[in-house]
C-alpha cells in the first residue's frame, strides 16, 4: 500500500533517480520516522542517567547517518588502493583527517596549553596510544581481517543496520577476536606493550602545537599527493556523470531536490569525510573523540562473564582511559552511546533512502570469510586499542604518532588481504 | 550477459564486473549487472570507464539496480 501526497507520479518506471522519491510515504519511510522518534525519546531517557549521554548518542546517530549516506568504508579506502588503484575514499579520509586535526588541536590546546606540552602530560581523552611493535602487529591483523571480512568495525556496524546479515557475522567475529585478545592481553602487556611509549607530537623536543600540527598536515598532504600519483599510475579517473536533471523551479521542486540530495541520493564521499570530521570534533568537545570498539570490548566482557570464561584481570589498562572505558557501570555509558548510537542513525539513513533490505550472502564461503576476518580484525582492534575510527581517525588528529603507525600497518595488512581475496572465488 | 551479484558486497560485484568486461573484450556484447549493494553504483562505473565501457544505471527495486555495461565502439 502506498500513499502519495504532493505530486502524483505517473512515470514510476522511468529512470530518473533525481525525482522519483518525492514525498512518497512508503513503509520504509514510515519506519524511518518511527526509528527517528524512538531514538530521540531514548536519548531523553538516557539523559536522566547522565546529561552528556544525550548529545553523545545524537552525535553517534549523526555519524551513523553520515557513514550510510556517503557509503563511507574504511576497508574499501585501503583495499581499493591495492585492488584497483583507486584512491577515491582514501582522499576523503585524508581530507577528514586534516579538518579533524585542526579542530582537535583547538580542543587539546584548551586542555593543555603549548607551554606545558612536553612535560609528560597529555590532554584528557585524546587518543594518544602506545606505539611500537604492538601497533604494527595490530594494524597488520586489522587490515588483513577487514579486507577478508569486507568491512571494518564501523563499516560492518552500519551495514548491520542496513540489513546485511554478513555484517552481523563480522561483528560476531569481532567480539570473539576481542575475547581471544583479552585472554592473551597480559602476555602482550608484559612482553611488549608495557615498554612502548605514548608519543604525542607536540611533546617531542618541545615541538609544541604549531610544529605538531604543521608536521601532521604536511604528512597528510604528502600522502594525498602520493595516492593521487598512485591513481594516475593505475589509470583511474572519475567518469563524467551525465545525469539529466530537470531544473528545480517551483518551491516544492526545490524542496524535493534538497530532500533528494540529503536523504535519497548517496553523498559524495568527500562530503562524508568532512562531515565525519566535524562530528568527531563535536564529540571531543562534548566529551571524548569517537571510538566504536570500546563498547564491543565491554559487550565481550559481559558475554564472557555470563559464560564464566572471563580472562584474568588485565594489566596496565588503568592509565589508558580511552580503552578501559570510562568507569561507569550500567548499560548506558559513554562508550555505549558512541557505538550503539551509530545503528539507528544508519538505519534511518537506509530507510529514508529505501536502501534497507535483508541481504544474505549466497555463498557459504562468505560466512566463513566474515567470521574469520571478523575474528582477526577483532584481535587486532583489541591489541591496537581501537579500530579505524578510535586508533586511526581519532588518533592522527590527536597528534599521536600511534595513529600514523597504525594506519600504515593497516595499509600493509590490506595489501596482504587483497592478495588473499583475489584467490577466494 | 547477465551478472547477478545480489547478496554480494564490495569488492566482489566490482571484481566480477571487471572480470566479465575483460572476458568479453572485443566481442561486442553488453553486460547487465544486477545488484542490491549501493556502493557498486560508484565503483563499477569507475572501473568500466577505465576500460572504456559505457554505463547506464536503472533503479529497478528498493534497493536493486541494473547496471548496463556497453562495450567500447571499435
Amino acid at each position: 500500500m502506498r500513499f502519495f501526497f504532493g505530486e502524483f507520479l505517473t512515470t514510476m518506471n522511468e529512470i530518473n533517480t533525481s525525482n522519483k522519491h518525492r514525498f512518497l510515504l512508503t513503509p520504509q519511510y514510515l519506519a524511518g520516522i518511527v526509528v527517528l522518534v524512538a531514538s530521540i525519546i531514548f536519548a531523553l531517557i538516557m539523559s536522566r542517567t547522565e546529561a552528556i549521554l544525550a548529545p553523545l548518542w545524537l552525535l553517534a546517530m549523526a555519524a551513523g547517518f553520515t557513514l550510510q549516506r556517503s557509503r563511507f568504508c574504511f576497508a574499501s579506502a585501503f583495499r581499493d588502493l591495492f585492488l584497483f588503484g583507486s584512491a577515491r575514499t582514501m582522499k576523503a579520509i585524508l581530507l577528514g583527517l586534516a579538518i579533524a586535526t585542526i579542530g582537535f588541536a583547538i580542543i587539546m590546546h584548551s586542555k593543555i596549553s603549548g607551554a606545558s606540552a612536553g612535560f609528560g602530560y597529555f590532554p584528557d581523552e585524546a587518543h594518544i596510544l602506545p606505539v611500537g611493535i604492538s601497533t604494527i602487529i595490530a594494524g597488520l591483523l586489522f587490515g588483513f581481517g577487514m579486507v577478508i571480512s569486507g568491512g571494518c568495525v564501523s563499516g560492518s556496524l552500519y551495514r548491520m543496520a542496513e540489513g546485511y546479515l554478513g555484517s552481523w557475522v563480522v561483528i560476531g567475529g569481532v567480539l570473539i577476536g576481542i575475547g581471544l585478545l583479552n585472554h592473551t592481553w597480559n602476555w602482550w602487556w608484559n612482553t611488549i606493550i608495557s615498554n612502548e611509549p605514548r608519543i604525542w607530537l607536540p611533546a617531542i623536543n618541545g615541538f609544541g602545537y604549531s610544529i605538531g600540527i604543521f608536521v601532521t598536515l604536511l604528512a597528510l598532504f604528502g600522502i594525498y599527493l602520493l595516492v593521487v600519483w598512485w591513481e594516475s599510475r593505475a589509470g583511474m579517473f572519475m567518469p563524467v556523470h551525465s545525469t539529466e536533471q530537470e531544473p528545480a523551479e517551483t518551491f516544492s521542486e526545490k524542496i524535493d531536490s534538497l530532500w533528494n540530495t540529503v536523504f535519497v541520493n548517496g553523498w559524495p564521499v568527500a562530503v562524508g569525510g568532512s562531515v565525519l570530521a566535524v562530528i568527531v570534533i563535536l564529540m571531543y568537545m562534548v566529551h571524548m573523540p569517537w571510538g566504536v570498539t570500546g563498547d564491543l570490548a565491554r559487550l565481550t566482557s559481559v558475554i564472557m562473564t555470563s559464560l564464566s570464561i572471563s580472562p584474568p584481570e588485565a594489566l596496565g589498562l588503568g592509565d589508558m582511559g580511552c580503552f578501559s572505558g570510562d568507569g561507569t557501570s550500567g548499560l548506558f555509558s559513554h562508550t555505549f552511546t558512541s557505538t550503539v548510537g551509530l545503528l539507528p542513525g544508519a538505519l534511518i539513513g537506509a530507510l529514508f533512502a529505501k536502501e534497507f533490505k535483508i541481504r544474505r550472502p549466497r555463498k557459504a564461503t562468505r560466512y566463513i570469510q566474515s567470521l574469520g576476518g571478523g575474528i582477526i580484525m577483532g584481535y587486532g582492534a583489541g591489541l591496537g586499542f581501537g579500530c579505524t575510527i578510535g586508533a586511526f581517525f581519532s588518533a592522527i588528529p590527536s597528534l599521536s604518532l600511534s595513529g600514523w603507525i597504525f594506519g600504515l600497518a593497516i595499509a600493509g595488512g590490506s595489501f596482504i588481504g587483497v592478495q588473499a581475496i583475489k584467490r577466494i572465488p | 550477459m547477465i551478472l547477478d551479484v545480489r547478496g554480494e558486497i564490495c569488492p566482489y560485484p566490482m571484481m566480477r564486473a571487471v572480470e566479465a568486461m575483460k572476458k568479453l573484450k572485443g566481442k561486442n556484447e553488453s553486460i547487465q549487472v544486477i545488484t542490491d549493494h549501493a556502493p557498486c553504483l560508484e565503483t563499477i562505473p569507475m572501473q568500466a570507464s577505465k576500460l572504456k565501457w559505457s554505463v547506464s544505471i536503472e533503479e529497478v527495486g528498493s534497493p536493486e539496480w541494473n547496471i548496463t555495461l556497453n562495450p567500447p565502439i571499435e
